[in-house]
């Protein structure tokens, strides 16, 4: 009877911390919640080509790297974007949040331009 | 005036034949001095002589303590083989010693070196270095009380019929020796790390080696199989050199002699002498059993050009000529086991090269995907054979940048995926910029 109370417990207990993280994460800035979704969709690009790989080999393995490189690449600059741009990080208070993008911007260009070398 | 214009006019005639003379493309040996004990020896082993200058061999017979003799002249060797039947001289004539014995084989000359019970010093000291060792006690023979030669005395079994030849036709001709060969002589070890020297007729499993005349104070050092009659050597050089701890095995007397070997009741009208050392001389004096490979060639398949350099997995043929010397002219040599190596640090391919009935051998294979500077090894050393060692380098290089495959198929989705994050990030810095 314990036992079981406790467990009920549990549940309640992530449904409440779930419910807690929801209305939180509400609360984001818009612009912030559009740089999730990007990361997010970087994520899962990069997944999907890791499973490809599994399934028919590494031949070109320059390739493969060059795809899923894009992928991590783009996520982690635009979790650098993300922490520059948050109003909450006193950190980056005195950096105008187009300066950051201005720097995200410049950053993705170069990495396109050795993945598009890469590619091939 | 008139006889030395006539003179200079015939010998500007025979200029062509004389320096066909010189010519390498025949390896018979032509000149050879042969070096005697006592001119006896030449009318007593008159057979084998004949045999040779029959066969086209010039012999220059010499006393082997002639003052005269010499091998070489301005520096050019005057002779292409030696024939040493002068068992008991303890020092050459002349300015010829051990020395100019072992330089003249190193030279690449063939040699052929008979002993008998008397041998000296001088002569055993030669065949050491050949890498054969003669019994040490200078008064023992071989003596074998099972297979000896059936004779009208009884004897001290020291004529010794032996039919244990070496199972080799290149050495020994293709046709069979049917008879023993007759031997009365010393015996001889040879070093089993020596792979140069081989055995070509041993003694039978109950041969031993000792003095006959006395008593056995203590076992013979020699005995059994291990003692060897006949021994061959070819050097690395291809010289060849033949060691008979008898000189009596290449008489008149023993060539003629009927054989019957103790315990078997057949009995030969000629013993296998003759046979024996015409066709073991006709090895030595390179009339058989001498290979030489030419044209050498390799290209890409449909080529006929050979490149400068090949490519990593490249396919490649590989041709070689390969051609035996019968004595008189030069035959296809066709053989299945002859093996070409591609090879850099270690053979990367190693394969089998087949023959058609002229002797061309033909392979192909596909380059390693490994550069670096390769070679086209063929290293044939078989029993008998001079052996072949050719290489010929050649570099593999990789792929060029624009010879690589671009666009493949498997590789779609990590395009895909590259062009999807780019427009990705056109699309989300549009929307970022202008969600206010």
């Amino acid at each position: 009877m314990a036992k079981l109370s406790s467990s009920s417990s549990t549940t309640s207990d992530a449904k409440a911390l779930f419910q807690t993280l929801r209305s939180a994460y509400s609360a984001t800035p818009i612009n912030l919640k559009i740089i999730d979704l990007y990361v997010i969709f970087a994520i899962l690009t990069a997944l999907i080509q890791v499973v490809y790989m599994a399934l028919v080999g590494s031949f070109p393995f320059n390739s493969f790297l060059s795809g899923v490189l894009s992928c991590v690449g783009t996520a982690v600059l635009a979790v650098c974007l993300r922490i520059q741009v948050n109003k909450e990080n006193k950190e980056f208070k005195d950096l105008p949040p187009e300066r950051a993008f201005a720097d995200f911007v410049l950053c993705n260009l170069v990495l396109h331009l050795v993945i598009m070398n890469f590619l091939g | 005036m008139a006889n030395f214009s006539i003179f200079f006019f015939t010998s500007i005639l025979l200029l062509p034949l004389l320096c066909q003379s010189f010519s390498t493309a025949n390896p018979t040996d032509k000149r050879i001095l042969v070096l005697l004990d006592d001119l006896a020896i030449k009318s007593s082993h008159s057979i084998f002589f004949k045999s040779l200058q029959q066969r086209g061999f010039k012999l220059d017979f010499k006393l082997a303590d002639d003052p005269k003799i010499s091998l070489h002249r301005y520096g050019q060797y005057l002779y292409d083989g030696l024939i040493l039947f002068s068992p008991s001289i303890n020092k050459f004539g002349g300015s010829f010693d051990l020395a100019s014995v072992l330089e003249f084989v190193d030279s690449g000359h063939d040699l052929i070196l008979a002993a008998d019970s008397s041998a000296s010093d001088l002569i055993r000291e030669i065949a050491n270095e050949c890498g054969a060792d003669f019994d040490e006690d200078s008064s023992a023979m071989v003596i074998d009380h099972t297979s000896y030669a059936v004779s009208n005395s009884e004897g001290d079994h020291t004529l010794i019929a032996s039919d244990d030849f070496i199972n080799s036709n290149v050495i020994l001709g293709s046709k069979m020796i049917e008879a023993p060969v007759l031997f009365k002589g010393i015996g001889h070890t040879l070093n089993p790390v020596n792979s140069q020297v081989l055995k070509v007729l041993s003694a039978s499993s109950s041969a031993y080696s000792a003095n006959p005349e006395t008593k056995f104070t203590s076992p013979p050092s020699l005995t059994g199989s291990r003692i060897s009659l006949v021994s061959v050597v070819q050097a690395r050089n291809n010289a060849r050199i033949l060691i008979s701890g008898s000189l009596d095995l290449f008489s008149n007397r023993l060539f003629r002699s009927g054989v019957q070997m103790a315990g078997s009741l057949t009995k030969y009208p000629k013993s296998g002498n003759e046979q024996f050392a015409t066709e073991l001389s006709k090895w030595v004096f390179h009339e058989r059993g001498h290979l030489k490979a030419v044209n050498v060639r390799h290209n890409k398949v449909g080529e006929t050009d050979e490149p400068a350099m090949y490519r990593i997995n490249d396919d490649l043929e590989y041709f070689v000529e390969i051609y035996e010397w019968s004595g008189t002219s030069w035959e296809p040599y066709v053989s299945d086991d002859v093996q070409v190596q591609f090879y850099m640090m270690s053979p990367y391919v190693l394969k089998t090269i087949s023959a058609d009935q002229k002797g061309l051998y033909y392979t192909s294979f596909k380059v390693p995907d490994v550069y670096g500077v390769f070679q086209f090894k063929v290293e044939y050393h078989r029993l008998g054979y001079t052996s072949l060692n050719l290489a010929k380098q050649i570099p593999v290089r990789p792929f060029r940048h624009n010879e690589y495959e671009r666009f493949l198929t498997a590789a779609f989705p990590y395009y895909g995926s590259s062009f999807s994050t780019m427009a990705g990030f056109f699309v989300f810095t549009i929307i970022y910029l202008y969600n206010k």
